[in-house]
């Protein structure tokens, strides 16, 4: 039991290894083939192979020291669109002359997080290089990818992974780590997780550590308890109860000791409070509660203010059931 | 006329001799601005600043007057911004004298209200035209603690400072026995002393207390002034929450913001700490945070648009709207805490007496504390409670000072660790740091914390730092 991180340990190195996503890893095999591609437009939802299938050309384009010609960036990482033109100018200046390959790639992953206006300034920079580089643009929406961009790329659509594929993915991985993943396990898993195989793996590799080989689905409740979600529904359930200092308590654990961001919190508690145990009304009332705070969060409203109020008004729903 | 006048401002005084104490401020003042006579001197501003009511803008004023100066004053707080602040004072510092031939100087006074983060410029627009001006500038700012002073720290290079004192006790005293007997109103000595000691060196609140209590009176005893409240001064940020949180019209709440003396972020976030301890009622509560959330998009509409017309809407929600909330709560402030860390510490509500005075909370244990006494010292002192000596008990104020700042020095370690681990994981995994700290490290906690073994295994593969991997130990 060794190689850090089983996500990454278990991660497709070429695309051979790729079982799930196969229209588009037989395209992809093409442009190996030819030794050509276009720019490329990856989306689709987290953890189903995006960034393994680019990683996983790119290795079997360029041999093992493909990391020489690929550039890996991740927008939301990168401080300002100037940054990421400096960076991409540096890398794109200079020809693959080494490999047999005319050009580099430069992988832009959450491609959608960056603005519009970033997103134009991006285009001309693609522009400007597409004799020497490659791009590779990754995202979960392609709505917010601007149309200039769209239409210079080759847009592939990765699809969710069925259930079986997925549950067929994490019972591979832990027969390989001798770990005994009971069927309610695995079904807990796959409920936290659906078709993200990266949260899944991440979520059996954390389960099998506090276990002694055994996994069951009260190891993977457990576990969940102590992340995010379990910690945004220890908030909820304070606010419920009407426990506001306490949950405000928590809730400033979160933002400031944990480091979460707001959006990432908002995220959550959507998802958590149309799991609670409240009348439907007021699941309707609360998402239209965390829809202008949403939005407020987008003008630049503070997260702590604004997520209180959300909190003091949870009290009410606790009320109301009370009585 | 002068009848209906507060008497602040009607026993105002009206020449140098008349302003009690701060000799040595008013001297140098006098001396840098009769140094104007002889071309513009090195320093072409003075930054004066004090506690409140000391007679900083009063002697601006008077020496002005004297020295047959026309004085333009501005309010900091109405012009935040760089562009009015250089549409107001901009041309003005040019033209040295007026049309009728008076030399001019301009006062800018309560710079306190510009918050250096937000007011893009405000203060560095002020320092450029200190740069340039050709007329003298005199900077008034309230400052109570050191904590404002960084954000002055451009002006105070350029400008002369000068600083003023509290007024002595017996200055008061005989300052406010002079008004009593100028308006022929007979008031004990024992009030006279009382007034002149709660003042803390702030005479202009004195005379106002005075007035307070002997406004239409022939005379003036004890039983009179054991009406006063205490005043609302900075040191007194929970007494003027206390009021803002009782009043009763939006008029009376919003007084708030011209009397606790700290700046209106400040404020905001003291009011946002100790809302949940007055408004303990559900709803009032939701109402009362609403208030504040809007509060806050007012503040950053104003922000954004670099309008500060928008910033009383804020304060309107921040006063009124949450103090309007308070309908069925009877929240006390810190009273409930106080009550529950009696029983934290394993103590029955018997060994102690809790009671509200207009002080504080008054905390007098019951029985001889002995070894618990320390215990029960260092949880009370953790509420922001102190030993009254002699007294026998603790006085925990009713609101407690906002408390992020604290949550930010003690976990300034502990996020630097989380970084530096994020942007590891995040190199290694193919993902953003953000997703590396929302999705990733909180299962990697649990790994270390569980697992040693296979800790080590991932510490070797990230590269980790012994310091990082205890961090994720916890």
């Amino acid at each position: 039991m060794s190689g850090g991180m089983w996500a990454e340990k278990y991660r497709p190195q070429i695309l051979d290894e790729m079982v799930n996503q196969t229209e588009i890893v037989s395209r992809l095999k093409n442009f190996v083939k030819e030794r050509n591609l276009p720019h490329l437009l990856f989306v689709g939802p987290a953890g189903i192979g995006k960034t393994t299938s680019i990683l996983a050309l790119a290795r079997d384009l360029y041999g093992s020291g493909y990391r020489n010609y690929t550039l890996e960036l991740n927008a939301s990482d990168e401080r300002g669109i100037d940054v990421i033109r400096e960076k991409v100018k540096n890398f794109a200046r200079t020809a693959a002359i080494a490999s047999e390959v005319p050009f580099k790639i430069l992988i832009m992953d959450e491609a959608d997080s960056l603005t519009s206006a970033a997103q134009h300034a991006l285009r001309r920079t693609m522009e400007i290089y597409t004799r020497t580089c490659r791009f590779c643009l990754i995202g979960n929406y392609s709505e917010n990818i601007i149309e200039p961009i769209q239409s210079r790329c080759s847009i592939f659509r990765f699809s969710p992974l069925s259930e079986v594929d997925a549950k067929g993915w994490i019972k591979m991985i832990a027969s390989k780590e001798d770990v005994q993943l009971l069927e309610e396990g695995l079904e807990a898993i796959y409920e936290a997780s659906k078709g993200d195989l990266r949260k899944a793996t991440n979520l059996l590799q954390a389960a099998a550590a506090t276990q002694e080989g055994v996994v069951d689905d009260v190891a993977i409740y457990s576990i969940l308890g102590r992340v995010s979600p379990g910690k945004v529904r220890e908030i909820l359930n304070l606010g419920l109860k009407g426990e506001f200092l306490e949950a405000r308590e928590a809730l400033r654990a979160l933002l400031i000791d944990e480091g979460l961001a707001a959006d990432d919190i908002i995220r959550i508690i959507y998802s958590e409070v149309l799991r609670l145990g409240i009348p439907e009304r007021w699941k309707v009332r609360l998402s239209d509660t965390i829809g202008e705070i949403d939005y407020r969060l987008t003008q630049g409203a503070r997260p702590e203010i604004q997520l209180s109020a959300l909190i003091a008004k949870l009290a009410l729903a606790g009320e109301e059931m009370d009585r | 006329m002068t009848e209906s006048q507060p008497w602040s401002s009607r026993f105002r005084p009206c020449t140098l001799k008349e302003i009690a104490g701060n000799e040595r401020a008013i001297r140098q003042l006098q001396t840098w601005l009769k140094s104007w006579d002889k071309g513009i001197p090195k320093q072409r501003a003075a930054f004066l600043h004090g506690p409140p009511g000391v007679g900083k803008t009063c002697s601006v004023v008077t020496l002005a007057n004297d020295l047959g100066y026309d004085l333009l004053e501005v309010n900091a707080s109405d012009y935040r911004t760089k562009k009015k602040l250089d549409a107001l004072i901009g041309r003005s510092i040019r033209q040295r004298v007026t049309i009728t031939g008076k030399r001019r100087m301009i006062l800018v006074d309560e710079l306190e209200g510009i918050s250096g983060r937000q007011d893009h410029g405000g203060i560095g627009a002020i320092a450029a035209i200190i740069k340039k001006t050709e007329i003298p500038v005199v900077l008034v700012a309230t400052s109570i603690g050191e904590r404002w002073e960084d954000k002055f720290r451009p002006l105070r290079d350029v400008s002369l400072h000068i600083e003023y004192n509290p007024v002595p006790f017996s200055l008061i005293l005989m300052r406010i026995r002079a008004i009593a007997e100028e308006l022929e109103i007979h008031v004990d000595e024992d009030v006279l002393e009382l007034l002149a000691d709660r003042a803390e060196g702030d005479l202009r609140s004195t005379i106002n207390d005075l007035e307070a209590i002997a406004r239409g009176r022939t005379r003036v005893t004890m039983a009179e002034a054991s009406g006063l409240s205490v005043r609302d001064r900075k040191d007194y940020t929970p007494d003027a929450l206390m009021k803002m949180f009782s009043a009763k019209t939006l008029r009376d709440a919003r007084r708030i913001i011209s009397s606790a003396h700290i700046p209106y972020d400040d404020l905001f976030n003291w009011i946002y700490e100790n809302l949940p301890l007055v408004l303990d009622d559900a709803s009032d509560l939701a109402e009362g945070m609403d208030a504040l959330s809007r509060a806050d998009i007012h503040q950053t509409r104003a922000r954004r648009t670099q309008n500060y017309r928008l910033i009383k809407y804020m304060f309107d929600e921040m006063t009124g709207g949450v103090a309007l909330s308070r309908r069925n709560s009877d929240g006390v402030g810190l009273l409930k805490l106080a009550r529950i860390k009696v029983a934290e510490l394993g103590f029955p509500p018997s060994d102690f007496t809790i009671i509200e005075s207009p002080d504080g909370i008054m905390i007098k244990p019951n029985r001889y504390l002995k070894d618990d006494w320390r215990r029960v010292n260092e949880a009370f002192r953790s509420m922001g409670a102190s030993w009254v000596r002699g007294g026998g008990c603790w006085n925990l104020p009713y609101f407690r000072s906002p408390q992020l700042i604290w949550r930010y020095r003690r976990t300034w370690h502990s996020r630097r660790r989380r970084r530096s681990v994020a942007e590891r994981l995040a190199d290694k995994c193919h993902i953003s740091t953000k997703e590396a700290v929302a999705e990733v490290i909180p299962l990697v906690k649990v790994i270390f914390e569980e697992n040693e073994a296979m800790a080590r295994d991932i510490s070797g593969w990230l590269g980790l730092e012994d310091k990082e991997a205890d961090w994720l130990k916890g």
